[in-house]
């Protein structure tokens, strides 16, 4: 018995010695607290914005998509329950069908459009020259530009016999007189222009800092060892820059695929239905049709679709984070 | 010691008197009826007490309606404090939010009257009735144009802006006599006034000249407004979109008509035409490069405008052409967005917004906002207008005529419940047949399926119950009066 007491007292002892030998000093305690408390002074308000306000919405649209309620009916609280009906109906909906793939191929052709373009500008604006910054200014000007002034500038400018296929017109030195407004054919192309131009300096921005931030030393050993421009640009500029490449593309097309004030602007969704993207049409179904049920059930299933499109962005994103890593942990070991 | 009995010399001197007085101008005597009508309305809403309102209200249409707010404002304290400042098109979407929200912010809307059935359906609307019973007011409009205001048996609107189509012709043209023979000599009759919608296609292809940039009709085909051209079509065919059982009948004779008419006139139209609107067309018509159309009669007084037109006394103005199609001829205009001031139910100033918004239609009152020069959104609507100098000034007699015809056998878009969502799913299939996306013969059959599941979201019975208010508004006469 008191062997045992003994050795009881011998490990607390023990325990004791091992915690105050790595206990941490009351600075790093003090600094440790200071941490969280910014951490909780940044986090706290995000947490009570998204608790008070954002949840409250996302449950209300939840007990919308679950509930058909039909507005001139009766009250939002008197919705009869449908269950996956609501959902059903959307995914049978060949209108929505359509809202998604116009959307799709609006975004994509708008990122694809702002990443060339704002690529071009970022890396001739990466290196500094005399009057940059005006330069800067002046290319970052459309997008600091209204969507909606956007949108009625343009119409003025597109007209069969604007200004635009005027130009066209003289450059080429044949007719061009494409109906941009008016062409279902076209229609799709001239707002995703028009989001190009107003959105251009978005891709400018972030791969700009980009190329800014690359590293000078492989750039530098690399011409030491007579590579080209072209091989410095696609063999070391390009891969380093290609986690922000994929954040750039990312965010646009995110943006992209929500883009309502232009298309309305010019469209409302016409002429006939080719413009009516997935944005236009949860408008018209929630707020001209006062479909209000449908239009939450139609805003969760977008909602999934640009989760799942985030998710996958963030594991592209991080593995071309490791793959860095792992690029320079070797250059580094060489 | 008096007689009850009248003595032959009062006889005289009466009848002498009324004689007298049927001189006198009417004009004065309306006049003076309709200075009782304001007494009435500022002695209805004066104990209310005083109140700052919030309307919502596109500002062209309230700039020229301010000067009566503050004269109001001055007689009964009641007046506008603030409005947010939205267009008419986008006013229903908001109006509706706020019926979802029950919310009290706005004392008034602005809005086309066609949401009336939608708006009182969710809640919004205030009845107008008891509030006109106590001013012993009346909507004094054209033909039957106040029943527009009306919904199940409740008035909860009133009108600002008449907003009726009329049939605008070149008249440069059609009196050219070079041109009156080279027409007669191709079709054998005469170059007159178009009366039926055949008539108007035949002027429209005779001086349709894309090269001289002059396009031979000047209708909206776009998917927000082309219904609007549609149902004079239609109407005039002796269609009518329901039967008793809330079923579509726009799959029909007359609709077809409708379709093909509304479909032909693309070979005499601007090749943008399939997504202009207002913004667009108004100036091509103004500046003469249209030959003859049906539009909103507030382009009479812009090319009617001395200091502004270019096409100053080149305009024929009358009666919407008809058809022969139900085997008799009838003319259908139609009033889209008819706008009209309604009154929020929630608001707790509710009865002083009703009374301001009487008092913004009496005839003293709407007058020169109608005549207003520079802000041409409201057009006449009221009986006194056709005559008030002002007002004939700015549209011509031959204008005002024509508003007046028009009037009397305007009709409604799908006035019930869900008007918006009926109104763009034939926009959105008439446009796609437009367009050539979508085969001419197949408008009226994906209209109808579409337009069956909106009916049986709302309810069949509740749309049933509204149909008699929606036929209420339909014109009783196949053409106006002489």
């Amino acid at each position: 018995m008191d062997g045992r007491v003994a050795h009881g007292r011998q490990q607390h002892v023990d325990t004791l010695a091992r915690e105050l030998s790595s206990s941490p000093s009351p600075r790093e305690l003090s600094r440790a607290r200071a941490i969280r408390r910014f951490r909780w002074s940044i986090l706290g308000p995000l947490l009570a914005l998204f608790a008070f306000v954002l949840l409250p919405v996302l449950f209300l649209q939840l007990y919308f998509s679950f509930h058909q309620w039909t507005v001139y009916l009766g009250t939002w609280w008197d919705a009869d329950f449908v269950g996956l009906d609501l959902f059903q109906e959307v995914f049978t909906d060949p209108r929505f069908g359509w809202a998604i793939v116009r959307s799709l191929v609006f975004a994509v052709g708008s990122t694809i459009g702002c990443f060339i373009l704002g690529f071009a500008l970022a890396y001739l604006m990466h290196k500094p020259f005399r009057g940059q910054a005006a330069y800067y200014i002046i290319f970052i000007l459309p997008m600091l530009t209204v969507p909606i002034v956007v949108a009625y500038t343009a119409e003025m400018l597109l007209y069969q016999s604007g200004p635009v296929n005027d130009v066209i017109s003289r450059l080429l030195g044949v007719e061009f007189k494409p109906a941009w407004l008016t062409n279902p054919n076209f229609a799709l192309t001239a707002v995703m222009l028009l989001e190009i131009w107003n959105w251009t300096p978005f891709s400018f921005i972030i791969l700009l800092a980009g190329l800014s931030a690359i590293p000078k030393e492989p750039i530098e050993a690399a011409e030491i060892l007579g590579a080209s421009r072209w091989r410095i640009f696609w063999e070391v500029q390009l891969p380093l820059l290609r986690p922000v490449i994929l954040l750039a593309l990312v965010l646009r097309f995110l943006e992209a695929m929500a883009e309502f004030p232009k298309t309305w602007a010019l469209f409302q969704g016409g002429p006939g239905t080719a413009t009516e993207t997935l944005p236009v049409y949860i408008f018209l179904t929630t707020w001209q049709y006062f479909q209000i049920s449908k239009g939450a059930a139609m805003s969760y299933v977008v909602m999934m679709l640009m989760i799942v499109i985030v998710l996958v962005a963030i594991q592209l994103l991080r593995r071309e984070k490791q793959s860095l890593d792992v690029m320079y942990a070797k250059t580094a070991e060489r | 010691m008096s007689s009850d009995r009248t003595s032959r010399r009062a006889l005289m001197g009466g009848g002498m008197a009324l004689t007298m007085a049927s001189f006198v101008p009417f004009k004065g005597i309306r006049q003076a009826f309709a200075a009782e009508e304001d007494d009435r309305i500022v002695a209805a809403a004066k104990p209310l007490g005083a109140a700052d309102l919030r309307g919502m209200i596109w500002s062209p249409y309230y700039v020229p309606m301010q000067p009566a707010m503050q004269e109001f404002k001055q007689l009964t304290g009641i007046g506008v404090g603030s409005i947010q400042d939205i267009s008419i098109f986008d006013a229903p979407q908001r109006a509706m939010a706020e019926a979802l929200s029950r919310s009290p912010q706005f004392d008034f809307f602005h809005i086309d009257s066609n949401m009336i059935p939608s708006l009182a359906s969710a809640g919004l609307l205030e009845p107008l009735d008891d509030y006109m019973k106590k001013a012993n007011f009346k909507i004094d409009a054209v033909g039957d144009y106040a029943t527009f205001m009306t919904y199940r048996g409740n008035t909860y609107g009133v009108i600002t802006d008449g907003n009726v189509h009329i049939e605008y012709v070149r008249k440069d043209l059609i009196d050219d006599p070079d041109n009156q023979k080279r027409f007669e000599d191709k079709h054998g009759k005469k170059l007159a006034f178009p009366q039926t919608w055949e008539d108007e296609f035949q002027i429209q292809q005779f001086f349709h000249s894309p090269d001289k940039d002059l396009y031979g009709s000047g209708g909206l085909r776009n998917r927000a407004n082309g219904p609007t051209w549609w149902y004079m079509m239609f109407y005039s065919a002796g269609g009518f979109p329901f039967d008793e059982d809330v079923n579509p009948t726009i799959a029909t004779d007359a609709g077809e008509y409708a379709v093909e008419t509304y479909l032909q006139e693309k070979k005499v139209a601007h090749p943008e035409s399939a997504g202009w609107g207002t913004p667009q067309m108004i100036p091509r018509i103004n500046s003469g490069k249209v030959v003859a159309c049906q539009y909103w009669d507030g382009t009479a007084r812009l090319n009617e405008n001395k200091e502004k037109s270019p096409t100053v006394g080149k305009w024929l103005y009358g009666l919407v052409p008809g058809s022969d199609k139900s085997g008799r001829r009838m003319h259908r205009s139609i009033s889209s967005p008819l706008a009209a001031v309604l009154v929020n139910k929630y608001s707790p100033r509710r009865a002083q917004a009703a009374y301001l918004a009487l008092w913004w239609a009496t005839l003293k009152n709407s007058t020169p906002i109608v005549s207003d020069k520079v802000n041409t959104f409201h057009d006449a609507w009221h009986k006194g207008h056709m005559t008030a100098p002002t007002v004939v000034e700015n549209y011509t007699p031959a204008g005002i005529k024509a508003i007046e015809q028009n009037m009397e056998v305007v009709s409604p878009p799908i006035y019930l419940t869900g008007y918006l969502e009926f109104q763009d799913v034939l926009g959105k299939n008439l446009s796609e047949a437009y367009i050539g996306q979508l085969p001419a013969k197949d408008v009226l059959k994906r209209t109808t399926e579409e337009w069956n599941a909106i009916i049986n979201r709302i309810g069949k019975r509740k749309l049933k119950d509204e149909l008699a208010s929606y036929k209420a508004l339909m014109p009783k006469k196949d053409k106006p009066a002489a």
